[in-house]
């Protein structure tokens, strides 16, 4: 065994010189001397060691494993010295140390991502984040000259979303089209009407706006009596004879029951080819189909994908109450017994309990909701599914759209009960409209708000413009998506039409009932037709008289314009989670003003929003309302002259028509103490250090 | 296919550790045979690029028929940047790839600056890059529809470079086994993609393809463009030249590797992109997040979930390949005394290069911490674009400087011209589509390694030895990292 360890000897003593040896470990620093100075047989450390640490080691053969004990570690060392050292305590325990510690660190990372994961609440969808804002492509932006608008016209206008900073666009209906309704009586479904482009110039469009959603039309209740499935019907084609809801009669009585068409008038009209009357609850250019038919139903289904198929965002679910009818096909209740059957002609006269939100109504939605679902699935890609229904005092109804806990059914139904806030000018009026839909609303959902479209009259004319800005204040401070249809970023009138009649159908009976006054083209500059048309002075609607004043041109530079105002709140809605999602508590209402908090648990930026909707100036007292600093300065107001006020929170004045938007930081919140006055769709919590919203 | 790897990684690593056993100086030569070298072409050139964003190549052709052929002309292109590469890579059979050939044709002022900004910015960011795709696509099941927070993903992708550096540090037979299964999962989502588009495309989805050439031509511009995008995709054609003298037969077995491996790549690419197109329409496909996931839940459901789940696979194993790499680059600078010495220290352990993938790993947590990383590490990938261009300038530049050195592969002079021109597109595309201050910056942080050179690697001042001598004692002590052996 001792002849054992003296090789054992003897091969470390060979390696160590073969390891000094070796030029490599020299050139540490650079100086080629030490190597030059070795002499050829190598066999003398004393001159390779690099340092003068090493003078100890001895030529000795026989105790060179004790020397090596006294070489000092230098830089470069080979194993050999390495060896010697590196087992000692004070390296071997950081090293140790250390390795644990790698391992700590790594489990804790994934132990910190899981939790994250875990408690993190559900994201808000797009939907969610940004108002809709609706296109009515005939009167948006004409790219041709025809003085119609189009797809194109659409396309060289994104960038006026880009300043709303609004993500979503909902356009109007642009599939082939007779344009009795303009737009709304389909004569083809999967296919573009020429007048606004073609199916290329669709897809260029849903391209371009990748950084958007897009969000489309769909008009399950009706066709045009154009479309391909109704010619074959009349002539009892046998797969599709009941696509559409026939009854018999003879053409000198039409109308096999009382019911009437929305438009005015019987819905039933005499088909001379197929010698029966069918049913249309708008007008007799628009058969109503017979949903409760599986092969329409299935068409249905074949609409919807061929446009998801495409990339559609989402769909706007138009007239959804008047879908399905009763199939016995009874009188409706006139309102007033009284008066004569013959003389029934306006949808006001009848109870319409047999022609609106019929039993199988909602089974349809989900199914839609369902095939949805099935293009939801990619990340980032969610389909959204409003549905639109006026149901007027039946809340209850409307709120049926929302879908129960276990099936869902549209994300939300449009909220038009602000459509009604010129009827009174209060505080209180505005608080009991916001009122009627929070309390309504089932628990979780989100709520929404309208406060115009292409139906109904713009709101400018109905408060008159001075109230535009804080509507527009409201909207977008609300809990919940606005919807903003086109115009109302600037506060576009409703155009007065004198001198010829309607060219909306539905004006053709009752002249007030016409919807061209709120379909007037967009004023874009000062130019020839507010630069709706560049190429000729056509337009399809006259442009209202006041474009050369409101103008998205003009209004960009304006610091205190009606736009300017809307993209501020618009950047700031986005970029402020309590404004995103946070609580809702209404603070005060009275003759004038509306007044509600937003803020967010765990975070210590609130935001008080006083409006007055009233007709006289105002002085809000809120200090009863101990969670709000007595000082406030104003973020923003519809009177950028107001910007940056500092006001007490005993006294704090608004002119009529005038919204203020105050950031305040305050240590303690406001919704623990009242929670009757208090809502939040669903409850986040904000933890400042990492800054990520939590479950709580 | 497993083995083709291991048997190529082990040897690479011998040859560069040296000091793990006396029979590895024998046979490290021969260890990669032409099969081993295509692998390795193909398994380190597919990123997690072509899943996610092919659209960028498309947005700017316009079309489905130009997409593809700037996806096929990019291939060609790189198989004739690497046609350069083989002949360097003939020539100089030294280790250190770019940075050898750098140092032979331009001296070693540009070589250091090379070694700088690789070792410094590139190498960690490319890391940190990585894992941070990788932890977005691991968590985005978890947050459908919004951005999950920052907090969850730095945390997860530095918990990925833990476990990356930990796995090298460990043992270079398991980094090359990850490695390998890896690459395996990589070319088998590309198979599953491309089998399913065949199979499209064989029952009749072949509208897109109708009118693939129709459509106005897109201004050169915009071309310009596509092939910058294009081009990203196929980074990595030199790979080969760092196990140059591993390479049985290099003279015969480097061009050959080449020729059928990048052009492989380039069929893998167009065939992802024609299954792409049987199922999306171009502007499903530009409105896509990222369109191989599209795709899987277009064709593949209910397993579409395996597309993401790959995608987090091929990530994870560039990841590691990058770690890999960035331990040779700095054990060369190191060597060469253009980096401190201790990064070419190897384990006395593990034989790993310890000392330089922690080194790689400290910097790709660091660059994972500023809130937009991503932003600021894509102004340096012009740095990239500047060194492929000076590398093959260099060739042009030995072919008159050093007419002596022997040239087993000699390809035509007009390819490295070509090359260079290429390259310095790439540079200048970028900075003149969107001219930024921070280019300047960039460039400002590059010659500031000059700023280190002169004292420390020209002058080798003395006070700079007196300082790292004693930090270089403690964490060889600490670490157990020695010298390697010099093996030439």
């Amino acid at each position: 065994s001792s002849s054992g360890t003296h090789n054992e000897k003897r091969q470390a003593r060979m390696e160590l010189v073969t390891y000094i040896k070796n030029p490599d470990f020299q050139e540490w620093d650079g100086t080629k001397t030490r190597t030059q100075t070795i002499g050829p047989d190598g066999n003398d450390p004393e001159e390779g060691k690099p340092g003068p640490e090493s003078t100890a080691v001895q030529l000795d053969q026989g105790s060179v494993i004790d020397d090596y004990t006294q070489i000092k570690p230098y830089a470069g060392m080979p194993k050999e010295v390495l060896l010697l050292h590196s087992s000692k305590a004070r390296y071997r325990v950081p090293r140790e140390i250390l390795f644990w510690l790698t391992v700590a660190c790594t489990l804790a990372l994934v132990a910190v991502t899981a939790t994250v994961i875990a408690l993190s609440p559900r994201c808000l969808s797009w939907w969610q984040l940004s108002p809709v804002y609706q296109v009515y492509p005939r009167s948006f932006k004409d790219s041709d000259g025809d003085g119609v608008g189009d797809l194109k016209g659409i396309q060289e206008q994104l960038d006026h979303f880009e300043f709303l900073n609004i993500k979503s666009v909902w356009i109007g209906p642009v599939f082939r089209s007779p344009m009795k309704d303009f737009g709304y009586d389909v004569e083809d479904f999967q296919d573009i009407d020429p007048v606004f482009g073609s199916m290329q110039d669709f897809e260029k469009l849903l391209a371009e706006m990748h950084n958007l959603k897009m969000i489309m039309d769909f008009i399950p209740n009706h066709t045009s009596d154009k479309h391909r499935w109704f010619n074959l019907s009349r002539t009892r084609d046998p797969h599709y004879q009941d696509y559409y809801i026939w009854a018999d009669c003879t053409e000198a009585a039409p109308r096999p029951n009382n019911w009437v068409s929305v438009f005015g008038n019987s819905s039933w009209t005499y088909d001379p080819v197929r010698g029966q009357c069918y049913l249309h609850q708008f007008l007799k250019e628009q058969p109503d189909l017979n949903l409760r038919n599986p092969r329409v139903r299935q068409e249905m289904i074949d609409i919807l994908r061929f446009w998801l198929d495409k990339g559609v965002d989402g769909f706007r679910m138009g007239g959804v109450k008047y879908i399905l009818e009763a199939a016995h096909l009874r009188d409706e209740p006139q309102v007033d017994q009284k008066k004569p059957p013959e003389s029934i002609s306006s949808e006001w006269d009848l109870h319409h309990d047999y022609t609106t939100s019929q039993l199988g109504l909602h089974d349809l939605l989900r199914d839609w909701r369902a095939e949805m679902d099935v293009f939801s699935r990619e990340p980032g890609r969610y389909r959204l599914m409003v549905t639109e229904s006026y149901d007027h005092q039946e809340v209850e109804k409307t709120m049926m759209y929302y879908g129960s806990s276990q099936v869902k059914e549209g994300d939300f139904p449009f909220n038009f009960h602000l459509l009604d806030l010129p009827q009174n000018t209060s505080g209180l009026w505005v608080q009991h409209l916001v009122h009627l839909w929070m309390q309504n609303m089932p628990q979780g959902k989100w709520p929404n708000w309208v406060v115009g479209n292409h139906d109904n009259p713009r709101i400018s004319s109905g408060a008159g413009g001075l109230y535009v800005p804080v509507i527009n204040m409201l909207l977008l401070t609300l809990p919940g998506t606005a919807t903003t249809y086109y115009g109302e970023e600037i506060g576009m009138r409703t155009l007065h039409l004198t001198d010829t009649g309607s060219l909306d159908p539905a004006g053709r009976y009752n002249t007030s009932a016409s919807r061209d006054p709120q379909r007037s083209p967009m004023q874009w500059s000062s130019s020839t037709n507010a630069g709706f048309n560049n190429k000729t002075d056509l337009s399809w609607l006259p442009v209202h008289p006041d474009y050369t004043s409101v103008n998205v041109e003009v209004q960009k530079e304006d610091e205190g314009s009606v736009l300017s105002q809307y993209s501020f709140l618009s950047a700031l809605r986005q970029s402020e989670l309590p404004l995103q999602r946070g609580w809702f508590c209404y603070i005060q209402a009275d003759a004038n003003v509306f007044s509600y908090l937003r803020e967010l648990d765990g975070l210590d930026r609130a935001f008080l929003v006083v409006l007055n909707f009233g007709r006289e100036s105002a002085v809000t007292d809120l200090s009863s309302v101990s969670e709000i600093p007595n000082q406030l300065t104003v973020l923003f107001s519809t009177n950028h002259l107001h910007h940056g006020r500092v006001l007490q929170k005993s006294a704090i004045h608004t002119d009529p028509g005038e919204g203020l938007v105050v950031r305040f930081s305050a240590p303690k919140r406001f919704n623990p103490t009242h929670p009757s006055q208090c809502y939040v769709s669903e409850k986040a919590c904000y933890l400042r250090v990492v800054d990520i919203l939590y479950r709580c | 296919r497993g083995s083709c790897f291991l048997s190529q990684r082990k040897g690479k690593y011998r040859n560069m550790i040296g000091t793990k056993t006396k029979t590895s100086k024998m046979n490290h030569q021969n260890s990669v045979g032409l099969v081993s070298g295509i692998c390795l072409i193909v398994g380190r050139m597919i990123g997690s690029g072509i899943f996610i964003s092919p659209k960028s190549v498309l947005l700017y052709s316009g079309g489905v028929g130009p997409c593809l052929l700037i996806w096929a002309s990019c291939g060609v292109i790189a198989t004739l940047g690497a046609l350069c590469y083989a002949e360097l890579g003939t020539m100089i059979t030294k280790s250190g790839g770019d940075y050898s050939y750098i140092m032979e044709a331009f001296g070693p002022v540009v070589a250091y600056l090379f070694s700088w900004t690789t070792v410094i910015v590139l190498k960690p960011s490319a890391l940190a890059i990585l894992t941070l795709s990788l932890a977005e696509y691991a968590i985005a099941p978890f947050y459908p529809g919004c951005t999950p927070p920052v907090v969850v993903t730095k945390c997860l992708a530095a918990a990925a470079i833990m476990v990356i550096v930990s796995v090298n540090c460990y043992s270079v037979k398991l980094a090359s086994y990850v490695q390998n299964i890896f690459t395996a999962a990589k070319l088998l989502i590309i198979i599953i993609i491309t089998v399913a588009g065949i199979v499209l495309l064989a029952q009749g989805n072949t509208e897109n393809f109708l009118s693939a050439f129709e459509g106005p031509a897109p201004p050169v511009g915009e071309i310009g463009l596509a092939f910058y995008y294009g081009f990203w995709a196929y980074d990595g054609w030199n790979q080969l030249n760092f196990i140059t003298e591993e390479l049985k037969n290099p003279f015969r077995n480097l061009p050959l590797a080449i020729i059928i491996g990048i052009p492989l790549v380039a069929v893998c690419y167009v065939m992802v992109n024609v299954a792409y197109f049987t199922v999306m329409t171009t502007s499903e496909v530009l409105l896509s997040p990222a369109v191989a996931v599209t795709f899987g839940d277009k064709v593949l459901y209910p397993v579409s979930w395996i597309v993401p789940l790959f995608v987090v696979f091929s990530t994870f194993g560039s990841a590691n390949g990058s770690c890999f790499t960035a331990g040779r680059i700095s054990y060369v600078s190191g060597r060469e005394g253009h980096m401190v010495k201790i990064l070419s220290y190897i384990s006395r352990k593990y034989f790993t290069p310890s000392p330089a993938i922690i080194f790689n790993g400290i910097l790709g947590i660091f660059y994972l911490m500023p809130a937009d990383i991503n932003s600021l590490i894509n102004y340096f990938s012009f740095a990239q674009w500047m060194f492929y261009g000076l590398t093959s300038l260099g060739l042009i530049v030995m072919r008159f400087t050093r007419k002596d050195l022997h040239r087993p592969v000699k390809v035509p002079i007009v390819l490295p011209a070509l090359v260079v021109l290429v390259s310095i597109y790439l540079v200048l595309a970028p900075i003149i589509d969107k001219p930024e201050v921070e280019y300047l910056y960039c460039a400002i942080f590059i010659l500031s390694g000059l700023l280190l050179y002169y004292p420390f690697v020209h002058r080798k001042v003395k006070w700079g030895r007196t300082i790292m001598r004693p930090i270089t004692i403690y964490l060889q002590l600490l670490m157990e990292v020695v010298p390697p052996e010099k093996s030439e």
